[in-house]
């Protein structure tokens, strides 16, 4: 059996077999979860698991003795004593058949992995159930907008399969609810209120919907502009550097170069979530105005290029002559809000002790 | 009217999206942007959402002419009728189609605003009362229709000459236990398809925590060839009232909603009369008949054009002004129904056959029907048939005699090819299979099922595979999108029942349509993507050389 690591964190009501394994479960999880715990990989296309359960893709579909039809592991709480067979003949032949379906509707099904982090999610099913073999052919689904003038967010939905990823994503995640849909059944569009452009919605580019796409029906317009140049797609974990979160981001480069950022799902502080700053402003880094050494102002108002050494002492030397001249409290400390708890701790200790002020504030408070 | 009045309205009232959004739609004739805004602004619902959900529902004009414009029936029966035809006449005056309107027994019905009218052809188009069921042919005792004939039914006065009411005031004597009972020694089951007994889910709601209770009935009957509830409401609409109040009585319910569907404009005004006076005679509002803990506010909601509304997860989530998706069960609405309390969730036929099963008793009820089967059904039968209308049979009532002795056989001397069940989500039944009695266990042996009773008569004239086409069109128009088996394969299943299949052979048509079948069955979050394929499997089962001519057809 399967027992509970933690077994504080909930009531525990029982264990399920799945797969003929036996598992104990807490109250409140569903088949889908305690499946992902026990290492049996079910397939989901719907699924993000930072949202609530939507029981739409039904590519998660499993057994459960007892129960006439195949249950949405995902929106399925498990009970005590259920047994569940996540992958009999039968259950895969559905999914397969489901995402020959899927495939049917959509244009393009090779998408960049620069379009966004989940994707992929289609493809690597499509292949992994051999389901792109052109079945199902008729009318495709959705309308894209590749028009829509906003600098961050391609919206092809052209190969969108209405997952309403984005739409959840924006409404729990985010609390924007910017984007929704129009209409109904095959003729459901994704879309913002009206059928406007992002930039006319309550969208603030966050880009999460971008992110949890899993067929690059929404894609990061910038992160794809480096779709041709050559070499692999490196990622390195990093903390976004715009304020004191610290939002963990994977660094996209290609070579030398930083093609695009994405939230890390794992982060502890953001959980996949990155705000505009984050997840788009990053072209200063190869910015040819970006400066890469300290500038010391000349007396005729031009700048010279300097070593950090010579650079701190003239700032130094710059606030000993202001306090000198008109005293303590002629010098006032703001601490930066990218930065964090220590760096702001170092900075008013450093301004009472060292210039003997209490003059410090922070830049997030204005 | 300003946005304003309308708002006041409806403060601090249950349910009030919908009847807001009608309000505008009938001042302005259409639902603007502007109101999307100001009604945003005003419940507290994101721009975006409630965008999402106006443009979910068919009837919701937003452009001019709107509300007013005429709206054609081009469901099956109509369309074998000349609805096309109609709809074509109609054009310049900005006519649209619209699905099934419940009308199969008096031809074409035209909604202009709140009014429909019916006719073959625009010249003569009448705006008149709906049919009333013809009486029994077979001289079959009735429960639902025992009373519907008599004049002045839909009057307080004239309900209350043959008993009514008199259930009512003799059930709040003894407790709701004995209610309960009665309605599940009757064996009485929701008369809208799903056949839940009904007293189970009366105790269920009135055992379960949580108030307040609610008691909603599902008078959505969007089901293509079904207009049952239409003339239970139209004729005998107290009868409906006093089974809301008494599945009130037995479960502690205190707010009770009808869920009308939008094509029923006239049915609205006609159960907001008995509404009023039933609660100015004291038997709806607070303390009824004078009993201190007995209140009950019972509301009209109207639809706005959406099959799956009659989903009871969607109709819920209707009410509640939610995206129109139906809810993943568990939990189901007697625990979890209207704002996640417990709730009754019945047909309307099922709610008026209550009172008459008080009066006369449980053991009567159940000997209504033949053999081993308990009750009645109200079917509704249209189509190339000669006397089309609503019949209430007896359970376990042999088909072949409704159609023939009953119905009058087949229009112009012709045969009976094929016949619907369930209205059209229980496919087709032919030949042999016309021997079927009218009876779940019979229908389901068929690989059918009965539903809400709607019988479409197709006669020997009939091209079956454009007749499965436009049925599956139905389904695709009204999917609700949210799941993919449902979504994709009413598209594709349609698209293959036109021709427009990618010249596939025979064979590889039959694998495909199987296989989409399937996965539907199988997979769908709700029952109509699981009935759906009854279409097809059906018309395989019956016509396979229609379809093989078909394909060379396409070719």
């Amino acid at each position: 059996m399967i027992a509970l690591k933690d077994k504080s964190s909930g009531t525990i009501l029982g264990s399920v077999t799945i797969d003929d394994q036996l598992v104990e479960f807490h109250e409140g999880e569903t088949i889908y979860q305690i499946a992902e715990r026990s290492r049996r990989n079910i397939p989901t296309l719907c699924y993000d698991d930072r949202l609530e359960a939507f029981g739409a893709c039904r590519v998660c579909v499993v057994e459960v003795e007892g129960i006439r039809n195949p249950v949405a592991s995902c929106t399925t709480l498990a009970s005590d004593g259920m047994v569940i067979r996540t992958k009999t003949d039968t259950i895969e032949k559905y999914r397969k058949t489901l995402l020959e379906m899927v495939a049917s509707e959509n244009r393009d099904l090779d998408i960049n992995e620069l379009a966004g982090y989940a994707s992929q999610e289609l493809g690597t099913l499509l292949d992994l159930y051999q389901a792109r073999n052109g079945r199902f052919k008729g009318k495709q689904s959705g309308h894209s907008n590749q028009d829509d003038k906003n600098p961050f967010i391609l919206r092809d939905y052209d190969n969108c399969i209405s997952c309403y990823r984005c739409v959840r994503v924006c409404a729990e995640q985010e609390g924007d609810h910017a984007i929704n849909v129009m209409n109904r059944g095959f003729e459901t569009q994704i879309t913002t209120e009206f059928g406007n452009d992002l930039r006319d919605s309550q969208c603030t580019f966050c880009g999460q919907c971008v992110q949890t796409c899993p067929t690059g029906a929404l894609t990061d317009k910038k992160a794809i502009r480096a779709k041709d140049l050559d070499g692999e797609v490196h990622k390195t974990r990093s903390v976004c550097p715009y304020c004191g979160v610290g939002c963990a981001v994977d660094i996209l480069t290609k070579g030398e170069r930083v093609v695009g950022i994405q939230p890390a799902m794992d982060g502890p502080a953001n959980e996949g979530a990155l705000c505009i700053k984050g997840q788009y402003a990053f072209d200063f880094v190869h910015h040819p105005d970006r400066l890469t050494k300290p500038l010391i102002r000349q007396p005729d108002g031009s700048f010279r290029e300097a070593e950090w050494e010579e650079a701190l002492q003239a700032a130094a030397d710059g606030f000993k002559k202001v306090r000198q001249k008109h005293g303590r409290h002629s010098v006032y400390g703001i601490a930066s809000g990218r930065a964090p708890h220590e760096a702001a701790y170092t900075m008013q200790k450093f301004m009472r002790a060292g210039f003997g002020t209490n003059y410090i504030d922070n830049c997030s408070r204005s | 009217m300003t946005d304003q009045d309308i708002f006041d309205r409806w403060k601090g009232e249950d349910a009030p999206l919908l009847p807001i959004l009608q309000a505008f739609h009938d001042r302005d004739d259409h639902i603007s942007e502007d109101a999307i805004r100001s009604i945003s602004t005003s419940l507290k619902i994101p721009v975006a959402e409630l965008f999402a959900t106006v443009t979910f529902y068919h009837h919701f004009s937003r452009e001019l002419p709107g509300k007013s414009a005429p709206r054609v029936c081009t469901g099956n029966v109509c369309s074998m009728n000349g609805g096309k035809e109609l709809l074509d006449s109609l054009k310049q005056e900005g006519a649209t189609a619209m699905p099934c309107a419940g009308r199969c027994d008096d031809m074409i019905p035209v909604i202009r605003g709140d009014q429909v009218y019916v006719g073959k052809t625009a010249a003569q188009l009448i705006n008149r009362t709906s049919p009333l069921p013809a009486p029994n042919p077979g001289k079959a005792e009735e429960c639902v229709f025992r009373h519907i004939r008599e004049e002045g039914r839909a009057t307080i006065d004239g309900y209350r000459k043959s008993g009514g009411y008199e259930a009512l005031e003799n059930t709040i004597k003894s407790s709701s236990d004995e209610l309960i009972n009665t309605i599940t020694d009757s064996k009485l089951a929701g008369r809208g398809g799903a056949g839940f007994p009904t007293g189970l889910k009366w105790k269920a709601v009135r055992d379960a925590p949580g108030f307040p209770k609610s008691i909603v009935c599902n008078a959505d009957e969007g089901e293509p060839g079904c207009f049952k509830d239409r003339a239970i409401m139209d004729h005998d609409p107290y009868a409906l009232i006093e089974g809301m109040i008494l599945a009130a009585y037995a479960t502690g319910a205190s707010r009770g909603f009808i869920y009308l569907r939008y094509e029923y404009p006239e049915t609205e005004a006609i159960l907001q009369k008995a509404i009023d006076e039933s609660r100015d005679a004291g038997l709806l509002g607070k303390k009824i008949l004078g009993l201190e803990d007995f209140n009950f506010n019972l509301q009209i909601r109207r639809g706005a054009g959406a099959y799956i509304c009659g989903e009871e997860g969607s109709l819920l989530n209707s009410l509640e002004g939610k995206h129109p998706f139906p809810r993943n069960k568990p939990p189901f609405p007697v625990t979890h129904g209207f704002e996640n309390l417990p709730t009754v969730v019945n047909n309307v036929e099922t709610l008026a056959s209550v009172a008459n099963i008080v009066r006369k008793g449980s053991a009567w009820y159940r000997s209504l029907g033949i053999n081993e089967h308990a009750g009645t059904k109200v079917i509704s039968l249209s189509g190339d048939i000669r006397h089309p209308g609503n019949y209430e049979v007896p359970f376990g009532f042999p088909l072949q005699e409704l159609l023939h002795e009953w119905g009058g056989g087949a229009n112009n001397g012709r045969n009976i090819q094929a016949v619907t069940m369930a209205g059209l989500s229980g496919g087709f039944l032919a030949g042999n299979d016309l021997d079927v009695t009218l009876d779940e266990a019979c229908i389901r042996s068929k690989g059918s099922f009965l539903g809400a009773g709607g019988i479409i008569v197709f006669d020997d004239s009939r091209d079956m595979v454009s007749v499965a086409h436009e049925a599956m069109q139905f389904f695709a128009h009204e999917s609700c999108g949210k799941c993919f088996p449902c979504r994709i394969g009413t598209q594709r299943l349609s698209e293959r029942l036109n021709g427009n299949n990618g010249q596939l052979s025979l064979e590889n048509w039959q694998e495909e349509i199987d296989d989409i079948a399937a996965v539907m069955k199988a997979t769908s979050a709700c029952g109509l993507g699981m009935a759906a394929p009854h279409i097809t499997d059906s018309l395989q089962r019956y016509f396979p050389e229609k379809i093989e001519a078909h394909l060379n057809r396409s070719l």
